[in-house]
């Protein structure tokens, strides 16, 4: 497993440059509802792998849905590369950021080419005729996933493992800067869970990519990720390396379950196991 | 591996082909539909070419109109058995037109056509979605619910009208091309109508494609979906409002002829829109070519509504079978 230098969140928020990805003060309610965002701030440095973890309900999707601009901000602001997120034209912000859902919705039986070709649709022109360069981008792409062999085939006849190589596949496609990540692990047995992250991690440290991927599985945050960010209400409870941040108290307090947390030997990554009550 | 990528050269190429098939076809069905071989004065000719002309093109412009429409909903709507006959936005557009022309001035009625199909389309939308997500059960039942209503609704006006009027509204009820004399002022506005949201669809395909993929993976692509749906549901609206007015409600269409092509094209839109355009046209002109021969030989008008809703009746069972549970589990 790549390891690289753990520096702490607080360190890439103050870099002269700013952070790739920052998030400063957002409040979010739904309409008539509680408030979901508290004035949340996080930063996502370049070339970094962030996991956001917080227990259901604490606000990760309705901020990754904030950062897609699919939702709008009470209070607070986003920035991507220094620039406030609506100053983009969508087609300029999908060429920076791309997104991978927790799987497939289609309704309509796309082949796994044609699917990770839909990631160049930034990139082509109003027609959206396609082009040699399109192509090698989308053959890159199939490549780094290793999907190139199901190219022909059906997406929604993978399983449920290749078609989520498939959709980073498509993300990777846009060639983007940063990517956004849903759960992409939560539906796949423990082999699929660690080879996306695997992939992910990799394309982290050989193409300098930024990810951030939202997650519910604090061992494989830590086992993978440069960053955590714990949030809990709708701020920001601890921000770190995955040592400091996974600590028993920490999560006691944020999840309302007793934890135990050891390091592994082999890594010195953390490791979080519930303890039964008894 | 030889990839089949979308460029401006087969693009043109298959817009050129498609073009000859339906100048051929649209030839075809002037010439048998009118029996031109059995003339016997210039001027029969002369007339027997015009009213065969003229029912060519209503079916062309209604076909394509029809087609297109079917393809935009079901795109949008995200459900394979939208189109405007089966979702009751063609019913809509026929009170709509039906109580202008009684009520108001013929001249008028197309326009209330339009928005009947416009509200109709508002409606199904607002009862069928919930929190941003349409259900698709929802959304047929209310799409059943409207022509239900519109049915009895188009019944009681009927009851009402004066005996002179009933027959004429029953034959247009039934879907009926060339039944209510000349119109070809009407055809010109259809057929710029049909060429305008043709080129408009071509540059929002790449957005159909996306939205179907999912709202957030369209969002993260760079489609502004809540303008594409807005303005998609604003043509598709104008175009069956328009279809009505020509030729009544026309049912099926939009189904066969987009899911026909997705058999043989797959399922990327922007080959989808320019080829239903043309099939479209080409399917409709078919139909009423058949209604007319029929016609010849029973000396009893068949009108191309129910043809088409011979046809389109089997053919939603075939796509309730097959493409329907997909849509169904993913909402």
């Amino acid at each position: 497993m790549a390891q690289s230098s753990r520096s702490p969140m607080t360190e890439t928020l103050h870099r002269a440059d700013g952070p790739y990805l920052d998030v400063r003060d957002l409040t979010f309610a739904y309409a008539g509802g509680p408030p979901v965002l508290r004035g949340l701030s996080v930063g996502v440095g370049r070339g970094r792998f962030v996991a956001l973890l917080g227990p259901n309900g604490s606000g990760k999707t309705t901020l990754l849905r904030i950062v897609l601009r699919l939702l709008a901000p009470s209070a607070g602001e986003v920035r991507l590369a220094g620039v406030p997120l609506q100053r983009y034209p969508a087609g300029a912000l999908a060429r920076r950021l791309a997104y991978v859902p927790q799987g497939t919705t289609s309704v309509l039986a796309f082949t796994v080419l044609e699917t990770v070709l839909m990631g160049r649709s930034p990139h082509t022109g109003a027609l959206g005729f396609e082009s040699a360069a399109d192509w090698h981008a989308a053959r890159e792409a199939l490549r780094l996933t290793d999907t190139e062999r199901f190219a022909e085939r059906n997406l929604e006849d993978l399983s449920g493992g290749e078609r989520q190589r498939v959709l980073i596949a498509r993300a990777l496609a846009q060639e983007p800067e940063l990517v956004l990540l849903d759960e992409p692990t939560s539906f796949l047995d423990i082999k699929h869970q660690h080879a996306i992250h695997r992939l992910l991690r990799r394309l982290v440290g050989e193409r300098g990519l930024t990810v951030l991927c939202v997650s519910h599985d604090l061992n494989l945050a830590g086992a993978y990720a440069d960053d955590v960010v714990l949030i809990s209400e709708g701020r920001v409870a601890a921000a770190g390396s995955p040592v400091q941040v996974l600590s028993a108290d920490r999560l006691e307090a944020v999840y309302e379950t007793p934890v135990r947390v050891r390091l592994d030997e082999a890594t010195g990554r953390p490791y979080v196991l519930p303890m039964p009550e008894e | 591996m030889i990839p089949r990528l979308f460029t401006a050269r087969r693009y043109v190429l298959s817009i050129l082909a498609w073009v000859g098939v339906w100048v051929g076809v649209a030839t075809v069905s002037v010439v048998v539909g009118g029996k031109l071989w059995t003339w016997d004065s210039p001027a029969q000719l002369r007339n027997v070419l015009a009213l065969r002309l003229e029912w060519v093109a209503t079916a062309g412009v209604v076909g394509a109109a029809l087609a297109l429409a079917g393809l935009a909903f079901q795109a949008l709507l995200r459900n394979p058995l939208a189109d405007p006959y089966v979702l009751g936005v063609s019913g809509g557009a026929g009170l709509g037109f039906i109580l202008a022309s009684l009520f108001l001035s013929s001249l008028l009625a197309p326009a209330f056509g339009f928005l009947g199909a416009l509200v109709t389309v508002g409606l199904v939308y607002a009862i069928a979605q919930r929190r941003g997500r349409l259900e698709p059960y929802t959304l047929l039942l209310t799409g059943v619910v409207a022509n239900v209503f519109y049915g009895a609704a188009i019944m009681l006006v009927t009851a009402l009208a004066r005996p002179a009027e009933r027959g004429d509204i029953a034959l247009w009820m039934m879907g009926n091309i060339g039944a209510f004399g000349p119109q070809w002022v009407l055809i010109g506005v259809m057929a710029a109508l049909v060429a305008a949201v043709g080129v408009l669809y071509a540059f929002l395909a790449k957005g159909f494609n996306l939205v179907a993929a999912g709202e957030e993976t369209a969002g993260s692509l760079g489609v502004r979906v809540g303008r594409l749906r807005m303005t998609t549901f604003v043509s598709a609206s104008l175009l069956t409002g328009a279809a009505v007015a020509l030729a009544g409600p026309i049912g099926f269409v939009g189904l066969i002829v987009p899911h026909g092509l997705r058999i043989v094209l797959g399922p990327d839109h922007r080959r989808l829109v320019p080829a239903s355009v043309f099939l479209g046209a080409t399917f409709l002109v078919l139909a009423d070519l058949a209604a007319c021969l029929w016609e010849g030989a029973s000396d009893r008008s068949l009108p191309v509504g129910v043809l088409t809703a011979m046809c389109g009746g089997p053919f939603f069972v075939y796509l309730l079978r097959t493409r329907w549970r997909r849509a169904a589990e993913v909402q």
